[in-house]
């Protein structure tokens, strides 16, 4: 506050003012031929009493208001408000599809929403408080780093744009907390250790609806977070959705056409949904489902309905590829899950070359009835590797599978391949040690090729203890090492197994090397291995992709250039890579992509891009949020703050002040 | 007040030839009929020798045999003599306030003044009027010239030209002194801009006395009807030095506009109720166009 002195030399302004203006030191004298007239004018104006002059006065009004404004600046009028308690604050904006739910007080979507409680956040703010932004859906990106410049904070926040991806919260906290938790150096033990930055503790706000993938392990450190629901906290927002949307494989179920899709409502009342069905942009098929609400039940994510639809008519008259898209026609808040899309393409046979010395347990295997109705299967010797017509077929890719059976190719064939009791040639393969009878102790059931097999009684005699590339993964490893691996070549897999099934001895004797093909895991393990690395490729990319994803594309024929068009009807061309695929980036939204010969415009495949994803679909908003070890609960810690106004005041000094210029220099009105 | 300008204006002749080819044309028209001192072009009430017939009286003895109708004693047997109109001059004064505020204006108001002294006083020569023109100074003795021919318009101008404007007699003195002076009776024309603090009746009431055809030409310059003035100032009155602060702002300038309505329409109004015709111009009217057209309506002229 201002000594009394201060306040006495301020108080006396305006009198000043007052006893200057009517002083009116300043005068020009004009001679004028008389004064007659003038003085009559003065007088009838003067007639009324000073206050009368004053009353008409707009300068002097003028003057002493700005002088007034500028005297309450003086004052530092202000309010109690609040402001953020801390000095350094990160913003974490969820921007995944979920966040376009539009069931917030506004009826704008809850990103909308989640901007404008950060904007008034960055009003709480002091000036020189720093602050970043990150967004994340089911990857994080740096909108801003930190800075005081609030205008900018502002600007890169409406920046963030609505996605159609999934939630998963971890990059972004890795990002936040990459600055408040310092890394240390490498060495731990070391008395040498130190951190090799200060630590700069903030807090860290999350926008989001809660609907985020579960963060087992982060640890907040300097890191105080702040959890900030968006959407309706109270009950559950009504919202109906396609979860899964799916073709069957003509292959496997005798031509038949079959879509299916799995309906999920995430409110708590039951719903009646209107579908309707398209096949090539034209209305199929229309029904109406009911799907139970959640009720009081405390169903995770709600109750879904399986629905299929019987598309064989189309499987005869099949060329080329159709789109095919399902809709909910019921409009509710959450529309990105309204719509599914799936392309049905024609149906091809896999092709497989086996390359035996007359392998009968090879033979049984890939003679199943299953494995006949979705692939071709030629058996030739050895000797073939050297015919013509195999080096010509294998380098143009016309197999989708390979199976060498004790034996190497010279250049590898452009496909799948199989190695039984031998290495690729190519670098990274190679025989580590040659082991007898070595037992099994773990197998990667993870992995799709070895899917429910079993070998825990299964007895190997003989086997290669393997030495595979980067990148590949050891399915069946033995005490001595691994003994069944599987790795990239490019945009292939190569599946190498050091034993082989049968042991061929130079004078001709055949024996079994192991008894794994006497139990049901063999043929389960040479059907798994047919349709992950056979059928799986010639079914292309039938697959679903969801928003976001890296989308690798193969064509029949190697194209140099292609040209890929999305749902809103742009094209990227893309250029071939040495593994004969391309790879497209840009499928941010969902819906139909096709992709053609550069240039023309049939389409030659189409691959659907959908989210489907149940934890999106589910707009139920949490209001804690579990990161690692902590709980967060919504809460706002602002500490009580003074709202100065001092800076409105002064620029409405200036803008009176303007104007009494204005009107004096302009002589407007005076 | 541009002084430059006001001085270039003043240097133009105050009667260009155009004006005077103009101004033979007209006449001085008096709305009474007075008696002349001599002969002049003018009728008179007085019967005397001219071409107008007026009337017929007995014969008494001691008439001029010259006017005796002899086709009337040829009829009825009686001397008549035929009586002719009288052609008598008529007494014009022209009257130039010569106070230091007729200097302001472009051309000054005095130089305006003087120009439509000139002009009248030119039409008045041409009818062998006579011509008297003098200043509104309060001077005793009677200095100026009694001019009567076309052949005194040199002398007039001669006149007008070494005419100043420094009396600082008020309105009242000078048309006092005027009056005693001068007894004759006519036209009176009096120029002035009637900024007098002491008042312009009391001067007009003197002439109203004297029975005069009067005609009052109040003269304002364009500065004083339209003022084009900015800021704070300190009005200086270049005849008593009297000063009056102002603030220009827009209401004070429409206040004085109406200020100077109102003195033009009292003005006006003293004078049309004591038979004095009052015209009001500007600076900015030219001379022609003011005796031509104005004075023309107002009957001054003809």
């Amino acid at each position: 506050m201002l000594p009394w002195y201060q306040w006495l030399i301020l108080g006396l302004v305006p009198p000043l003012i007052f006893i200057l203006y009517f002083l009116k030191l300043r005068r020009v004298p004009l001679e004028v031929p008389s004064t007659y007239l003038w003085t009559k004018t003065v007088e009838d104006l003067h007639v009324n009493s000073i206050w009368q002059k004053l009353r008409k006065n707009l300068l002097l009004l003028l003057q002493l208001i700005a002088v007034s404004l500028l005297m309450l600046t003086c004052l530092r009028p202000g309010c109690e408000g609040t402001k953020l308690a801390g000095d350094r604050f990160i913003f974490v904006v969820d921007q995944s599809a979920s966040m376009s739910a539009t069931d917030t007080e506004k009826g704008v979507s809850r990103l909308e929403e989640a901007k404008e409680q950060i904007y008034g956040l960055l009003r709480d703010m002091k000036s020189t408080d720093a602050a970043m932004v990150i967004s994340f859906s089911d990857r994080a990106v740096v909108q801003q780093s930190y800075t005081t410049n609030k205008e900018l904070l502002r600007r890169k926040i409406k920046l963030i744009q609505q996605t159609q991806r999934g939630s998963d919260i971890n990059e972004a906290l890795t990002a936040a907390s990459g600055l408040a938790n310092p890394g240390r150096t490498s060495d731990k033990t070391s008395e040498r250790d130190v951190q090799v930055a200060d630590a700069l503790a903030a807090t860290l706000f999350i926008f989001s609806d809660g609907q985020v993938k579960e963060v087992p392990k982060f640890i907040f450190g300097n890191l105080s977070a702040e959890y900030r629901p968006v959407g309706t906290l109270i009950g559950r927002p009504d919202n109906l959705g396609i979860t899964a949307f799916a073709i069957n494989s003509q292959l496997e179920s005798d031509s038949q056409i079959q879509v299916f899709a799995r309906l999920l409502n995430s409110g708590d009342e039951d719903k009646t949904a209107n579908i309707a069905l398209y096949v090539n942009d034209e209305l199929q098929d229309a029904r109406q489902v009911e799907i139970p609400g959640r009720g009081d039940k405390d169903i995770a994510g709600g109750n879904s309905v399986p629905l299929n639809f019987d598309l064989t008519q189309f499987a005869t008259e099949l060329e080329s590829a159709v789109p095919i898209r399902l809709e909910i026609e019921d409009k509710d808040v959450y529309m990105q899950d309204n719509v599914a899309y799936t392309v049905l393409n024609p149906a091809r046979m896999a092709t497989i070359l086996v390359v035996s010395d007359y392998n009968k347990y090879l033979e049984y295997a890939f003679n199943t009835s299953f494995i006949e109705k979705v692939a071709t299967i030629q058996f030739e010797d050895r000797d073939y590797l050297k015919d013509e017509e195999y080096l010509k077929s294998a380098a143009l890719g016309m197999y989708d599978l390979v199976v060498y059976d004790q034996c190497q190719p010279e250049t590898m064939p452009s496909c799948n391949t199989v190695f039984w009791g031998d290495v690729p040639l190519v670098e990274g393969w190679a025989v580590k040690e040659e082991v007898e009878t070595t037992p099994i102790v773990d197998l990667n059931n993870n992995h799709s090729v070895m899917f429910g097999v079993q070998l825990g009684t299964v007895n190997i005699l003989q086997s290669n203890i393997l030495d595979a590339p980067k990148g590949s993964v050891v399915l069946v490893e033995s005490v001595n090492g691994p003994v069944m691996t599987i790795g990239p070549r490019g945009g292939f897999e190569d599946l190498v197994i050091g034993f082989p099934l049968m042991q061929y001895e130079d004078d001709g004797d055949v024996s079994n090397n192991t008894d794994w093909q006497n139990i049901w895991s063999f043929p389960l393990f040479v059907q798994n291995v047919v349709m992950n690395l056979a059928v799986k490729s010639s079914v292309g990319n039938s697959k679903n992709q969801t928003p976001g994803d890296l989308v690798k594309i193969r064509t029949q024929i190697p194209y140099p250039e292609i040209d890929v068009l999305n749902p809103a009807s742009s094209k990227t061309s893309l250029k071939i890579r040495s593994d004969n695929s391309f790879v497209y980036s840009d499928a941010q939204t969902s819906g139909i992509y096709s992709v053609s010969e550069k240039g023309e415009s049939n389409a030659e495949q189409m691959f659907a891009v959908n989210l489907m994803d149940r934890q999106e679909s589910n707009l139920e908003v949490r209001d804690e949020l579990s990161l690692g070890y902590e709980e967060l609960e919504q809460t706002i810690q602002t500490e009580p703050s003074r709202r100065d106004f001092w800076t409105a005041i002064l620029l409405a000094a200036l803008v009176v002040l303007t104007i009494e210029w204005y009107i004096y220099n302009r002589r407007v009105f005076i | 007040m541009s002084n430059a300008s006001t001085k270039q204006s003043d240097q133009e002749p105050l009667l260009s030839p155009s004006l005077l080819a103009q101004l033979e044309r007209m006449e001085l028209v008096s709305r009474k009929i007075f008696r002349g001192r001599m002969k002049g072009e003018r009728r008179s009430r007085r019967k005397g020798q001219s071409v107008e017939f007026a009337d017929f009286r007995n014969y008494v003895a001691g008439d001029d045999l010259r006017f005796i109708d002899w086709n009337m004693y040829a009829r009825l047997d009686k001397l008549f003599l035929k009586l002719y109109l009288e052609e008598e001059d008529l007494h014009f004064y022209t009257l130039v306030d010569s106070s230091p505020s007729m200097k302001f204006g472009n051309p000054t108001k005095f130089h305006y003044a003087k120009q439509l002294a000139g002009a009248l006083g030119y039409i008045g020569l041409c009818r062998a009027d006579r011509i008297k023109i003098e200043p509104l100074d309060g001077a005793k003795t009677n200095s100026a010239p009694v001019l009567r021919g076309r052949t005194s318009l040199p002398r007039m101008i001669e006149y007008l030209n070494q005419m100043q404007c420094d009396s600082n007699a008020t309105l009242t003195e000078a048309v006092k002194a005027f009056c005693l002076r001068n007894t004759g009776k006519g036209i009176l024309v009096i120029i002035t801009d009637l900024m007098d603090k002491s008042g312009y009746e009391e001067a007009l009431k003197y002439l109203v006395a004297r029975d005069l055809d009067i005609y009052l030409i109040h003269v304002l310059s364009q500065e004083e009807i339209e003022p084009d003035i900015q800021g704070d100032l300190k009005l200086v009155d270049c005849e008593d030095q009297d000063i009056a602060e102002i603030s220009v702002s827009q209401r004070l300038i429409d206040r004085y506009k109406s200020t100077l309505a109102t003195f033009i329409e009292q003005a006006r109004d003293f004078s049309s109720k004591r038979g004095i015709v009052y015209t009001m111009t500007s600076t900015e009217r030219s001379v022609e166009r003011l005796v031509s057209r104005y004075l023309r309506q107002r009957g001054l002229v003809r």
